[in-house]
């Protein structure tokens, strides 16, 4: 059990500016393309699309101690989607969580820095997902241990809307909004892209929103991109009384525009292809200094 | 209709907590986990619209800040409880063996198995045990169960060993499957000591003819097929409990070293249960003995009273003893 302090206790890093939340986005879209060059494996489009959602979250949403991964009541993320780890780990190196160095191994033989996120790597992993359909389920436990030990934590969980086609997510959503867990946020990657192509024709999900709030659950629909909506969605997720869906509509790919809106799941980066992106992210935005 | 009326109802509309109730059934199982849930805060409850079946009623009425209903939604209930566990809590988790087991394998195989979570899943219902028919038969869920890597398997034998398991898996910091008979009243008080300890077995009696090993309701039934045995053949047989299937004692490879014939009994398929460890064990230890298994020959069943199905699946304890002597004989299974 955590102490007062523990619960009261702020991450030192709190960026509420949505101008350097951008940076750092574009700043991680950079490494997204870093990671996935040198073996080609990883997914580009997605990590490129959900870059703004990992900006918001890591630095200036979640509460936690890159120092005291451990802390009790700290909040949880979960990324149910687990395949989507060139930019989370990207984010994680950022935020220093994890070892920027190591992470450069992504994808190598040996490496913890599995393309499926498992908590090999550390407890920054708070639990092995990609098996999709389940980080709904974990986060529900998660948040109804915070509530029983009256923490503060709460509990963040990503998929992807072609993962909503998995039964126990409906499972997990009926539960959280009858019991009415409010500690909880899940934040839907809408990005309408699934390994067969578009969602719509492989299997619709929409309306997201509108299945949400049937289920007893608070809605907020965003542009994926637009760092101050983001930001005060999650805002009133924080004071809801109930379960929050936030719908974050991306675009795969965005970022780089010869790769914006390609609804490409396992798209490999031939080295010409990551040269231009690098390029494209640095003379879009203004061309700032790369690390 | 008030709360309480509506709770009342609920009950009476429960088949299986009718039939305990007509049988006076005391809920061993129930008693023992509220009983380590006070010693250990940590422990929390969880159950998937079968409370009263699986005796969590108890627990629900003491703990209920403690109690979870998540409804009839196990895969959700499973990862639930692997949130839960990470978060330091123990929860206990329940339905039929069927749905805690089959119903939900890849959330027990990644949300348990895997992190090595602190969870124990408890069902009831084993094997044959049902008038609900194949729907609700769980003769595979020793094998789904036991092909995870860092699963305990533990099937008690009786009241006693039921209420000494409970405590035992709640010190053991790690996933168990715990496969029960729930007590319907017809338990017998001698049929199992309290000497319990995971992954050990108990030799009940001792014989230089042969060895049964049997786990769960077979070892009853595997004592009366001895009895049997003396009566008609004059062999004496020693009975082996192996509550614990997963990890096997190894102990029993050198107990079966001493004797020519042993047969295996569980009320599950042949394929992947206890007969399947023992088998395991004996062929890697260089155990070279007569052996045969007896349970659920890799078929499905139907649904029935469970004297029934025992006899017409050949897990009686005439069917136990004649077993025997074909191994002992030599004759083709």
């Amino acid at each position: 059990m955590s102490n007062v302090n523990s619960r009261d206790r702020q991450p030192a890093l709190r960026v509420r500016d949505p101008a350097q939340l951008a940076s750092i986005a574009r700043s991680l879209r950079r490494d997204v393309i870093d990671l996935v060059a040198p073996t080609g494996q990883g997914y580009v489009q997605q990590g490129l699309g959900a870059a703004d959602l990992f900006a918001v979250l890591y630095f200036a949403e979640l509460r936690l101690d890159p120092a005291d991964s451990d802390w009790p009541d700290r909040d949880r993320f979960l990324l149910s989607t687990a395949h989507n780890t060139a930019i989370f780990y990207a984010t994680l190196a950022a935020r220093g969580i994890v070892d920027p160095v190591a992470v450069r191994d992504y994808c190598r033989d040996g490496s913890p820095f599995e393309i499926n996120a498992s908590e090999r790597v550390g407890t920054a992993i708070e639990a092995t997902l990609g098996s999709l359909g389940q980080g709904l389920s974990v986060g529900i436990g998660m948040a109804l241990s915070a509530r029983r030990r009256l923490s503060p934590s709460r509990v963040y969980v990503v998929l992807g809307d072609g993962e909503l086609q998995e039964g126990q997510l409906w499972e997990a959503a009926l539960f959280a909004g009858s019991a009415g867990i409010s500690n909880l946020c899940l934040i839907v990657d809408d990005n309408r892209m699934q390994v067969e192509g578009h969602i719509d024709r492989v299997v619709s999900v929409a309306p997201i929103a509108g299945k949400f709030r049937a289920f007893g659950w608070a809605v907020e629909e965003v542009d994926g991109h637009d760092i101050p909506a983001l930001l005060a969605a999650l805002e009133r997720a924080r004071g809801c009384h109930k379960p929050t869906c936030l719908v974050a509509a991306t675009m795969a790919g965005k970022g780089v525009p010869s790769l914006e809106g390609l609804l490409a799941h396992n798209l490999k980066l031939p080295p010409e292809i990551a040269a231009e992106a690098l390029t494209a992210l640095d003379e879009t935005h203004g061309g700032e200094e790369r690390k | 209709m008030s709360e309480a009326d509506h709770r009342k109802s609920l009950e009476v509309a429960d088949f299986n907590a009718r039939n305990a109730a007509a049988a006076g059934a005391v809920k061993h199982y129930g008693e023992a986990l509220l009983e380590a849930a006070r010693r250990d805060d940590r422990i929390v409850c969880l159950t998937a619209d079968l409370t009263l079946s699986t005796e969590t009623d108890p627990f629900r009425d003491h703990l209920p800040g403690r109690f979870h209903q998540v409804g009839i939604a196990e895969a959700n209930m499973i990862g639930i409880a692997g949130g839960l566990a990470r978060s330091g809590e123990m929860p206990f988790v329940h339905s039929f063996c069927v749905f805690v087991t089959r119903r939900c394998y890849d959330q027990v195989a990644m949300q348990v198995a895997y992190p090595r979570a602190n969870v124990k899943i408890v069902g009831v219902i084993p094997g044959l045990t049902t008038m609900l028919g194949v729907s609700h038969q769980a003769i595979d869920d020793i094998a789904l169960m036991r092909a995870l890597p860092n699963m305990t398997v533990i099937e008690p034998s009786g009241p006693a060993q039921v209420r000494a398991a409970v405590a035992a898996i709640a010190e053991y910091d790690g996933p168990v499957y715990l496969r029960l008979k729930r007590a319907d009243g017809t338990e017998k008080p001698s049929e199992a000591s309290a000497d319990f300890r995971i992954g050990r077995m108990r030799v009940l009696q001792q014989g230089g003819d042969g060895l049964i090993v049997a786990c769960g309701m077979m070892v009853e039934i595997a004592l009366q097929a001895a009895e049997r045995l003396r009566n008609e053949d004059g062999k004496a047989v020693s009975v082996v409990d192996m509550a614990t299937i997963k990890p096997l004692d190894p102990a029993l490879a050198d107990l079966a070293r001493r004797v020519p014939v042993v047969v295996t009994a569980e009320n599950h398929s042949i394929v992947g249960g206890l007969g399947s460890a023992v088998a395991e064990l004996f062929l890697e230890r260089d155990v070279h003995v007569k052996f045969r298994r007896v349970g659920v020959r890799d078929t499905f069943a139907e649904g029935g009273t469970t004297p029934y199905l025992f006899e017409k699946y050949g897990l009686s304890a005439e069917a136990l003893a004649n077993a025997f002597q074909q191994a002992a004989r030599g004759a083709a299974v």
